[in-house]
Formats: structure tokens, C-alpha cells, sequence
């Protein structure tokens, strides 16, 4: 994963339409200019300084929770884990300290991470409250049973599911960034047709895929949303549900499941997030970044397994 | 015919030419901002490979040349602007990321690509 950000600002040949947008006024040589500077910016990354306290630190994924400014051409004022590229440069950063550091986008925009972590001020350690960010969940810990309304119209609870391995996710569907929501949903349609060829686990699994843009995603537009994906076979909703919530219970599993988003100019910028339940509705695995479709179905096959070996 | 008269006649020319060409410059104006929105926003899916999504987005060269757009649907401006702003498919809505104005412009460049 990834982060999502805003649409024009999140990648780096996307940007350098930007940086040379008035280039086309001066006409045909400029714009074929402007063309190769598309080409030249593609294989490189894009580098954003951040400036922040930290407020967590998670040593065993090298990653860190910061509460950071504005990152002019990247992202709004947030907060919100990074990992850090070198594992000795977490080791000297603490919660409460002041730091900056480079944002490295890939190449692709499909990655992110710190890079340069350098402490401005360490005099906040001693007052730094621990777990500022949101209360996120862990693997074991039981789920909210938190109420939904799916592309049907229906209540549905994230209890319905018991029993099931059931893989969640969140996206809007006018996201506009392919390697963000287009690809979660593309990725959860791998595993869908994936699982129906067997139906031992097709019966034992579920996927679940929750807006977090309530008004413009209402039951309708997830419908369509949600056929698209399934190539028009409204039989595959009994799999694959696709719902939005009111807002008091978006927040509830926005923290229970590490989301963080925020709309600005029409586009919502946030983090991509997903979460795999295990039959006896206890959080089995996170995901953000660093996933394939194969790894998300064999963990669902995986916990199914485990809970029959239990009994 | 009177020099006066030779005068009203050439200042009308010369204003049909001026006019002639502001409506030319507006025109290539829109074509030069549609230009720039589809790089923005549509190039990524349209004019690149993208195997992670679910169906490959079509490339849109020549869109309005044939008879159909790719989905089957008639090749008619209305059509396409009715794609961009509510979505089609897997193709996410623009109704709210662009203006009137810019998916008019976009039209425009759409129409001029071979």
C-alpha cells in the first residue's frame, strides 16, 4: 500500500504535468519538451520533507506514527504511520521527539517510506503521551460489531460474518488513483473469482469492502460500483459485500482498524488499510503496504485451516 | 466605390479577421487545457499498461473517429461527457474533481486526438 493522496499530488510524472502545464502556451516544441521531462521524471522518485513530533514507535515493523504539517505536493496535515527505510535511524527516534525527514514516493506510486530521519528537538521525550493516535486494534483482539448498510439497501453487521474468514477494506468509489481503491477493489475481484473455483472456501470466506465517502457512496452507487467488479454477476454480492456506514460508526472502525482519511477539494486523502477477521471474529492481520492478492486469499485459506484443525 | 466606403469595407474585413481569429485562439486555448487535464487525469489508466486493475482502460486515440466508443455505445460527445462525469464501469465518476467548463475543454482534446 500505500497512502493515498490527492489525485494530482500523490505522483511524481503526475506532478510534473503540473510543473510544466504552462510550458503548452509556447507551443509544439515546448509540450514535446515537456513529454520527455514526463519520461525523465517516471523512473525516478519523489522526495517531500516532512516536518513532525512523534507520537508512537513500533520497532518491529520500523515504523513510526507522526504527527506531521502540511507536506506541500503530498499530503495535508495528519497523522499517521510511516516506515522508516534504515532500521538503525528508528532506533534513535523517540515519542514526543520534533523531526524531520524525507518522504520517499516510489517510482510507481504504489510505495512509501522515510528516509533522512534526523531529530530536531529531543525535549518533548519525557512528556510524550504514549499511543496518541488513534486506539488501532491488534491481531487477537476481538472486532466492534459495527452496523452497515450494504449495495442492497440492507443492515448488515460485521457479526454476520462469524464463523467466516472475512477480509475488509476501505475505498471511495470516485477515487480516481489507479494503484489506490481501483486497485483494492481489482485485487479483492482476483480473490473473489480466485475462491469460487472452490466451494468449501467460498462458503468460508467473505469480502467486504466499506466506503468511507457515505454521501456520495450510497446503496445505488455501490451496487454499480460493485457489479462492475464482479463482471455483472449480482449472484456474487452473497461473497462480496460492499457498504458504507453513518458517520459515528465510520470513526469506530476507522480506529479499530488504523484508517485515517480526510476530504479536501472533492478528493479524500487516506491510507490503505486491510484487515483480515478470522472465523471467531478476532483480528487476524493488518495490512498497508507490501501485499499481493495471493497473500491476502492464502492468509484467509490459512485461518480457515487453523479453525478446523481447532475444531 | 467611394474611398470612405473602401475604408468601412476594409475595417470590417479586418474585424471578421480579428474575431476569426480570438474564436481560433479560445478554441486552441480549450484543446491546450484539455490537453493538460488529460495528462492529469486520464493518461495514468488510459495511456499506460495497468495489470493490478480488473480491465485494462481503453486507449482513447482516435475515439471519435469510429462509429463506437469501446463499451458499444453510440461515438457521440454526449456519450463520452456522460462517461466522464458519472463513471462507467470501472471507471470512477468525475462529476466532482471537474468542472463543467474542464470536462467541456477535455471534450475538445478528446476530439482532436488520432
Amino acid at each position: 500500500m500505500t497512502i493515498s493522496t490527492r489525485y494530482d499530488e500523490s505522483k511524481a510524472d503526475q506532478i510534473s504535468v503540473r510543473y510544466y502545464a504552462g510550458w503548452f502556451g509556447a507551443g509544439i516544441a515546448s509540450i514535446l519538451a515537456g513529454a520527455l521531462l514526463t519520461i525523465g521524471c517516471q523512473s525516478k522518485s519523489k522526495h517531500y520533507e516532512l516536518r513532525g513530533q512523534v507520537l508512537d514507535k513500533n520497532l518491529a515493523n520500523n515504523e513510526i506514527t507522526v504527527k506531521h504539517g502540511d507536506i506541500p505536493g503530498f499530503m495535508p496535515a495528519m497523522t499517521m504511520p510511516y516506515r522508516i527505510k534504515y532500521p538503525a535511524q528508528a532506533e534513535d527516534v523517540e515519542p514526543g521527539d520534533e523531526i524531520t525527514a524525507d518522504v520517499v514516493v516510489s517510482k510507481d506510486g504504489s510505495d512509501y517510506w522515510l528516509e533522512d530521519v534526523r531529530v530536531t528537538d529531543e525535549s518533548g521525550r519525557n512528556h510524550a503521551q504514549p499511543q496518541v493516535a488513534p486506539r488501532m486494534l491488534m491481531p487477537g483482539e476481538q472486532i466492534p460489531d459495527v452496523a452497515l448498510v450494504n449495495q442492497d439497501g440492507r443492515t448488515i453487521h460485521l457479526s454476520d460474518f462469524a464463523g467466516k474468514a472475512l477480509l475488509v477494506t476501505f475505498i471511495y468509489t470516485r477515487c480516481p488513483m489507479p494503484n489506490f481503491c481501483p486497485r483494492l477493489s481489482s485485487q479483492f475481484a482476483r480473490i473473489h473469482n480466485e475462491l469460487k473455483k472452490v466451494s468449501d472456501d467460498y462458503d468460508r470466506t467473505h469480502l467486504l469492502t466499506v466506503s468511507f465517502d457515505p454521501k456520495y457512496d450510497t446503496a445505488p452507487v455501490l451496487r454499480k460500483y460493485g457489479l462492475a467488479y464482479l463482471d455483472g454477476d449480482q449472484s456474487g454480492f452473497a461473497h462480496w459485500d460492499f457498504a458504507s456506514t453513518d458517520a459515528a460508526h465510520l470513526r469506530l472502525l476507522a480506529q479499530a482498524f488504523g484508517l485515517q482519511y480526510q476530504e479536501q477539494d472533492n478528493q479524500i486523502s487516506h491510507t490503505m488499510n486491510i484487515v483480515l477477521i478470522a472465523p471467531d471474529g478476532k483480528v487476524a492481520k493488518f495490512w498497508s503496504t507490501d501485499w499481493t492478492w495471493t497473500e491476502l486469499m492464502q492468509s484467509m485459506q490459512a485461518v480457515i485451516h487453523l479453525t478446523r484443525v481447532g475444531g | 466605390m467611394t474611398i470612405r466606403g473602401s475604408l468601412v469595407l476594409g475595417a470590417i474585413f479586418v474585424a471578421l479577421i480579428l474575431v476569426a481569429c480570438e474564436s481560433k485562439e479560445r478554441a486552441s486555448n480549450a484543446e491546450v487545457e484539455g490537453r493538460w487535464l488529460y495528462q492529469l487525469h486520464c493518461a495514468e489508466c488510459h495511456e499506460k499498461a495497468q495489470p493490478e486493475l480488473h480491465r485494462q482502460p481503453p486507449n482513447l486515440h482516435g475515439l471519435f473517429l469510429a462509429k463506437s466508443l469501446p463499451s458499444g455505445a453510440p461515438a457521440t460527445v454526449e456519450q463520452v461527457r456522460e462517461t466522464i462525469v458519472h463513471g462507467r464501469g470501472t471507471m470512477p465518476a468525475f462529476d466532482r474533481l471537474l468542472s463543467k467548463e474542464e470536462v467541456d475543454d477535455l471534450l475538445k482534446y478528446l476530439q482532436t486526438m488520432k
